[in-house]
């Protein structure tokens, strides 16, 4: 079967379980989603979302990490998990919690599989972290949320890629044979996995503008130049350029992506430096 | 005097494009479409070609393809309100150095103009290596990299020049600070070294300081960043939180605030510093309920740095003291166990400090005997004698 058809056939059986809520979607942690219920409430104290996160040990270290690096002004001492929460705050402390439910997904028991998604997820996490340091540095727009928009723009393709390892795992016990390589299973992924993206994001009640940058956001809106998903947009084709990504890259239409993306936006040679500068090194290690 | 030809269907434009690029010193030459800008550059010498998309008669990537068909290998900026990346993606095709989205802003027009007709355009993304994923090095001329760059402890931005006087003033001597008046003098700075702490004030006129913060924090990731700021309510430190500092360090600085400023982000120093055979004692910053402590850390690390000075084979060794808290009976002890622990190395030891040092040793039996230099030097020639 080529890819093409095996692609149109996939989305298709996607499309309709996803229509009649029949897809299996994975569902954020029992933790993050009861953190995120306390978090609603503007009134929430630290101490009851400490009480929850102590349930799940790597999360919580995760969040002591976090609250005690540089970046948080963490200084030496030791502090408490409840000091930690109020030291990030509830918007870095969602950021976390989203980020490591993503993370989750992007892990699987098959190694050769396995490899795959983390390249994917070095490269989320870049575009993520080019995305949030594009509107920082040129001083528009919420950087904060591009982060996780940047992060989350390709969460549908590991739950693409489990669909696809069932249906690979039911074909080759009928037919007894190899299925599809390495390089055809990304290409199917990556043309179905924003559907599923869409769905997922909104099965975890991410916001709108999230939401948009998950959707394909192959052109940029000129309405609103500083938008999550120009960043969105833009990053990820850097993130490409610069190496970070699994698959085939048209390097004539990427490039396009960048010289519009850098006018748009507004991106002088000075910032497109500093974004590029190290991005390997940011990402590299982030997965294990 | 370099000539631009700009094409473009609206007069306007045209206008506004022709007089930036005049007040860059060049010529401009115009044309209302594709037809008419090859007849241009037929008849003229032309440096740079700044053209639009969408044209009647003949449009940008046809005029653009007809004159690279022609030979003309003239640089092109594409300056048009068309943002498809398939169009842009064919016009790099056939060969366009650069593209501006209308409207534009003019020092876009001015940089991307100067910077083609300098050569400079492209090359400034780390690209990665074929077949590997090892980023190039950086290209030459490029400002070092922060982690290569110099490293200062404090960076103070704040448009009131005597902020940083009297912040300066209440800082201990070993920290290094940097001040700037400006955002864009701080960011220029952040390029270039490796700062801990970033202070920003809160309130510098026509500067968003929260923009300021994200800014600086995408330039030096592991600083903290404190916001220098009045008392404006009781909940201070959460509103400084939310614009995306870490911290705050409330004006006008009193000793005491400064001093936890201190502790928080500068503990960590080492409080015994070994160079060849020379324990320099770090200077004391802090208020008097933290000597106790102060001494505590020098007592838990004299034994290492003797440790290191022995092993280098040196028989004797020098306590240089600088001007060390002299309460109580700590300084004494302190000297005692030192002296002790030298002694168990095989080491003759030498102190120096200020006449006050001396004066305080000499009161005590166990120390009044130790002999006091002034300086390193006259140390090394006294244990040589």
């Amino acid at each position: 079967m080529s890819v093409e058809k095996l692609s149109a056939e996939l989305e298709s059986i996607l499309v309709k379980r996803i229509q009649a809520d029949q897809l299996y979607l994975p569902s954020m942690p029992a933790v993050v989603v009861k953190i995120m219920e306390v978090l609603r409430d503007p009134d929430a104290g630290m101490k009851e979302v400490a009480h929850l996160l102590e349930r799940d040990p790597v999360l919580a270290a995760r969040a002591l990490r976090m609250a005690t690096s540089a970046a948080f002004a963490g200084g030496t001492k030791r502090i408490t998990l409840q000091e930690a929460l109020a030291r990030l705050g509830t918007k870095a402390l969602k950021s976390l919690l989203v980020e490591a439910s993503a993370q989750k997904l992007f892990i699987s028991r098959n190694p050769q599989i396995n490899d795959q998604l983390k390249v994917l997820w070095e490269h989320s996490v870049a575009v993520g972290i080019l995305a949030r340091d594009v509107l920082a540095l040129t001083g528009e727009g919420d950087s904060e949320s591009a982060y996780l928009a940047g992060l989350l723009h390709d969460v549908g393709k590991p739950v693409v890629a489990s669909v696809l390892l069932e249906l690979e795992r039911q074909l080759t016990e009928v037919y007894q044979k190899g299925w599809i390589d390495s390089g055809e299973w990304l290409a199917v992924v990556r043309t179905v996995h924003r559907k599923v993206a869409v769905a997922l994001a909104e099965k975890w009640q991410l916001p709108g503008p999230i939401i948009v940058c998950i959707k394909d956001s192959a052109e940029y809106d000129k309405g609103d130049r500083h938008s999550l998903a120009n960043a969105v947009c833009f990053s990820n084709a850097l993130a490409k350029k610069t190496g970070i990504y699994a698959g085939e890259v048209l390097a004539e239409d990427n490039d396009a992506i960048i010289m519009i993306g850098r006018s748009v936006i507004g991106i002088s040679d000075d910032i497109l430096r500093t974004l590029t500068k190290g991005l390997r090194e940011r990402v590299s290690g982030l997965y294990d | 005097m370099p000539a631009i030809l700009t094409v473009d269907d609206s007069r306007a434009v045209r206008t506004i494009v022709g007089k930036q690029v005049k007040e860059l010193g060049f010529e401009v030459l115009e044309a209302e479409d594709g037809v008419q800008g090859l007849e241009q550059l037929a008849q003229a010498q032309v440096d740079l070609v700044l053209l639009d998309v969408t044209m009647p008669n003949m449009d940008g990537p046809t005029m653009l393809q007809k004159m690279r068909e022609g030979g003309n290998g003239t640089p092109v900026i594409m300056l048009t309100s068309e943002s498809k990346r398939s169009i842009v993606a064919g016009a790099m095709k056939v060969g366009i150095s650069d593209y501006i989205l209308k409207p534009f802003k003019p020092e876009e027009l001015r940089q991307k103009v100067l910077s083609v007709l300098q050569g400079e355009s492209g090359a400034v993304i780390e690209a990665p290596l074929p077949g590997g994923g090892v980023p190039l090095a950086a290209e030459p001329g490029e400002a070092a990299s922060p982690a290569g760059g110099r490293f200062v402890d404090i960076a103070v931005v704040d448009d009131m020049e005597n902020v940083h006087k009297k912040l300066r003033s209440m800082l201990p001597g070993h920290l290094s600070m940097n001040a700037f008046t400006s955002a864009q003098a701080a960011l220029a700075a952040c390029r270039e070294r490796v700062y801990r702490v970033v202070l920003i004030d809160t309130e510098i006129p026509d500067v968003n300081s929260a923009v300021l913060a994200q800014q600086v924090r995408v330039l030096q990731p592991p600083a903290a960043l404190v916001a220098l700021t009045l008392r404006s309510s009781n909940d201070v430190s959460r509103e400084v939180r939310e614009q995306g500092f870490d911290d705050v360090l409330l004006k006008p600085f009193r000793p005491e605030v400064v001093d936890d400023f201190l502790l928080r982000y500068f503990d960590n120093q080492e409080f015994l510093q070994v160079e060849d055979n020379v324990l320099k004692v770090a200077p004391f910053v802090g208020k008097a309920d933290r000597i106790d402590r102060f001494y505590g850390r020098l007592n838990g690390q004299f034994t290492g740095a003797l440790e290191k000075v022995a092993a280098a084979c040196y028989d004797e060794v020098v306590l240089d003291l600088g001007a060390p808290p002299l309460e109580g009976d700590r300084l004494p002890k302190f000297v005692v166990a030192v002296f002790e622990k030298s002694k168990e190395f095989g080491m003759s030891l030498s102190l120096v400090g200020p006449a006050e040092v001396h004066k305080i040793l000499g009161g005590y039996t166990e120390t009044k005997d130790l002999k006091v230099f002034a300086t390193v030097k006259e140390a090394r020639v006294g244990a040589a004698a």
